[in-house]
């Protein structure tokens, strides 16, 4: 029997047609029912108005998009014979934004999402008010904006750098924010410091901590979501940054790759219709996000979690807390190497001397984010994007399931729901 | 409409077509709790609230406040039910009604996808719309892409305390988009002398010469309530892009339309001859100060 279920407080809307077969789900399919047609909107424009209208594509991880825009462009600069060469300052000024953007949506992810749902699904009382959420990524918002000018929404990325030239007093002023996100994740998140934390070497760790994520841990070991959601056990990484590892994993082996070979197909969608596509790496499908991130590194935790828990509902949602750790480490450590005397921007030529196609590729909160533009003296003649949603929660055919599929089946609809949005579910993004 | 003051008054939020960045937004409001604690809160994208959204699909409740977000679009759909049928349902008795963001109020991005139909609530652009004239005496909008979140912040509060909004011609409230983007840019001074930032990524020079900045034609109160209580687009370099308008978003955002070298927009209500004689007279004069840099880090190293 077929049942419809909508998707309520994810990013956008989405519903998924559950086949049962008794109370157990045998397959399920995934409608996104809503297109905006971002792709359209920035044909015949102008290449650098794209800097302003992408990171409108979406409002949790407009940010990523910015980025994406202007390395595609940058590429296209690059095809065109104008190599673009970043100050580090530029460099470092970006990713520190775009990693603060991946801590507030993992802020918002943990309170607002799991931690409601998880006790939905266990029918215990909800142990915090979701605007805790809010709270935390709020700090991390601010810290954008100081170099951002605002979030959401900014377009202080530009070809050749970044609109800002802080002084230190910025610099500080993020510090501070960011110490005190860390006091909050220490104190109300953890109930251990940061350090200690990121020296956890096994799942067994978790258990002599009391915290919202020792509470979570229980919580999925509770609702056997460490032996339930398993998707492919293969994970891909495909932003360049200084906190990334690029790469395919089948299970933890790693291997090289090319966004070239990122390909998109219709979704298998029989009831409904829905204006996704499903990504494909190599015509096959990998999970993405903090899940694929953390295993492409190398912290005891993660090698422990999977080797227990493989790729399942638990290590999923686990990954993503101890990514937000990793992130914040970082995000410290870029400001300490801001060089405030170097440039904000090199200088570039006018982009109506580009005509060239160019890629880029970021890793947004849920994974590979792709932005692949062509230019005609400096006009946009085609604009697409891939969004890592649609690698993870495609809809395909039941002998080609999609993670998000594959993950789901077997489960009872209460859990398959669960499971869903423990990818974290961007559907504004797919449908863009 | 004055609310009735013994019990909480409802709060419904609704979505058009939508990138939740007017949600993501209001999120960073600091007293969001304090604010949302005062209201019985129906439905939120954002999380969990009263009802389900398939409840609210239902048309069987009614709220005293109406937060739209979004571009109206006739024919879409959400949860099987047309948008349309929702916003006409809960309308009927909410007795304010707000647009939240560009979209919702003027159209924004996303008229563009179907021109022929989609608009704001009350607006297509600047011109008027009739879907919903029949509420146009509780529609404020609040435009802006994204909204402020301070902005819906002011404006609920208002409610609260049962304060008049004054609104402007395009609904929006005066205490809000009385001043201009420009008002409180930490560049004013370069404005003034007529110094341009030659190039992006400069503590220096104004950006409304070259950069395509809007802010001296822009009604918003960003540089006076700022963004994330930190900062600004112009306080860091980036343009303001009008967002708040409704001709939102033009084109060519980051280059400035001349004719014959001066501004083909300039800053509203000064009149044009007023204009070019102030600008004459300051482009004559060369101030030292404003073309070096605020601070040389390799000279006072």
């Amino acid at each position: 029997m077929i049942t419809k279920q909508l998707i309520e407080h994810i990013e956008g809307e989405a519903s998924v047609y559950f086949d049962m077969d008794g109370d157990k789900v045998d397959f399920a399919t995934v409608v996104f029912p809503h297109f905006r047609g971002m792709e359209s909107i920035l044909e015949q424009k102008g290449a650098l108005d794209a800097l302003v209208l992408t990171p409108r594509v979406c409002g949790i991880c407009g940010h990523a998009h910015l980025m994406a825009t202007v390395r595609a462009l940058e590429d296209a600069y690059k095809q065109a014979g104008y190599e673009v060469r970043l100050s580090q300052k530029a460099q470092i000024i970006r990713e520190f934004t775009l990693v603060m953007e991946m801590i507030q949506n993992h802020f918002k992810w943990l309170y607002m999402v799991i931690m409601p749902e998880l006790s939905k699904l266990l029918h215990t009382p909800l142990a915090n008010k979701p605007l805790k959420g809010a709270y935390a990524s709020s700090l991390a918002s601010k810290a954008i904006a100081l170099f951002g000018g605002q979030w959401p929404h900014s377009s202080y990325m530009v070809v050749g750098g970044i609109t800002c030239d802080p002084t230190h007093m910025e610099i500080l002023q993020a510090k501070n924010y960011l110490r005190e996100l860390i006091k909050f994740f220490e104190n109300e998140s953890l109930g251990i410091s940061l350090k200690e934390f990121l020296a956890l070497k096994s799942c067994k760790d978790f258990q002599s901590i009391d915290s919202d994520i020792s509470s979570i841990e229980k919580g999925l070991i509770e609702a056997n979501m460490h032996q339930k959601g398993f998707a492919h056990d293969q994970f891909l990484v495909l932003g360049k940054h200084q906190c990334t590892h690029v790469g395919k994993l089948k299970h933890t082996r790693i291997f090289t790759v090319d966004p070239k070979f990122v390909s998109t197909t219709d979704s298998y969608a029989p009831h409904e219709k829905t204006y996704a596509y499903n990504a494909l790496y190599k015509d096959d499908y990998y999970e993405t996000g903090s899940l694929a991130r953390m295993i492409s590194t190398n912290f005891p935790i993660i090698k422990n979690m999977h080797r227990r828990y493989k790729d399942s509902a638990y290590s999923r949602v686990m990954a993503r807390l101890f990514e937000t750790g990793v992130l914040l480490q970082h995000a410290l450590e870029l400001l300490e190497n801001i060089d405030v005397t170097q440039s904000s921007t090199v200088e570039v030529v006018n982009v109506q001397n580009i005509s060239a196609k160019g890629i880029g590729v970021v890793e947004a909160p849920r994974g590979p984010l792709i932005h692949e533009v062509i230019l005609k003296d400096g006009i946009i003649q085609n604009y697409k994007i891939i969004t890592p949603t649609q690698f993870n929660i495609g809809s395909s055919i039941p002998e080609h399931p999609t993670p998000v599929q594959k993950a789901m089946q077997h489960n009872t609809k209460e859990e398959a729901e669960f499971i869903f949005r423990t990818f974290d579910v961007c559907s504004v993004c797919t449908t863009h | 409409m004055p609310l009735k003051q013994e019990t909480k008054p409802k709060l419904l939020w609704l979505q058009g077509v939508t990138c939740n960045g007017n949600t993501h937004s209001f999120l960073n409001l600091s007293s969001i709790e304090i604010l949302l604690e005062q209201f019985e809160l129906l439905y939120l994208p954002a999380f969990a609230t009263q009802y389900s959204y398939e409840e609210i699909l239902t048309c069987k409740l009614s709220c005293d406040v109406l937060i739209f977000e979004g571009t109206y679009d006739p024919l879409l759909e959400r949860g099987g039910v047309l948008v349309d049928k929702l916003l006409q349902h809960y309308a009927k008795d909410a007795k304010y009604i707000i647009a939240a963001g560009t979209c919702a109020s003027f159209g924004g991005m996303f008229e563009e996808v179907h021109p022929e139909r989609n608009s704001g609530l009350l607006f297509k652009k600047a011109k008027s719309v009739t879907h919903f004239e029949k509420y146009k005496g509780k529609i404020i909008n609040l435009s802006g892409c994204p909204i402020h979140p301070e902005w819906m912040g002011y404006t609920l509060e208002m409610i609260l305390q049962n304060k008049e909004i004054l609104l402007d011609e395009l609904h929006r409230p005066k205490e809000l988009y009385g001043y201009l983007s420009h008002h409180g840019c930490t560049r004013n001074e370069y404005f003034e002398w007529k110094v341009d930032a030659k190039n992006f990524g400069t503590k220096e020079g104004c950006l409304f010469y070259e950069q395509g900045c809007r802010a001296p034609m822009t009604h918003a109160s960003c540089n006076k309530i700022l963004w994330n209580e930190v900062s600004s687009k112009t306080r860091i370099g980036t343009p303001c892009f009008g967002c708040t308008e409704s001709d939102f978003p033009r084109k060519n955002l980051f280059t400035t339309k001349t004719n014959m070298s001066i501004p083909q927009d300039i800053p509203v209500g000064v009149p044009k001859r007023s204009y070019l004689t102030m600008a004459g007279i300051a482009k004559t004069f060369h101030i030292k100060r404003l073309e070096d840099k605020l601070i040389d880090y390799k000279t006072t190293h």
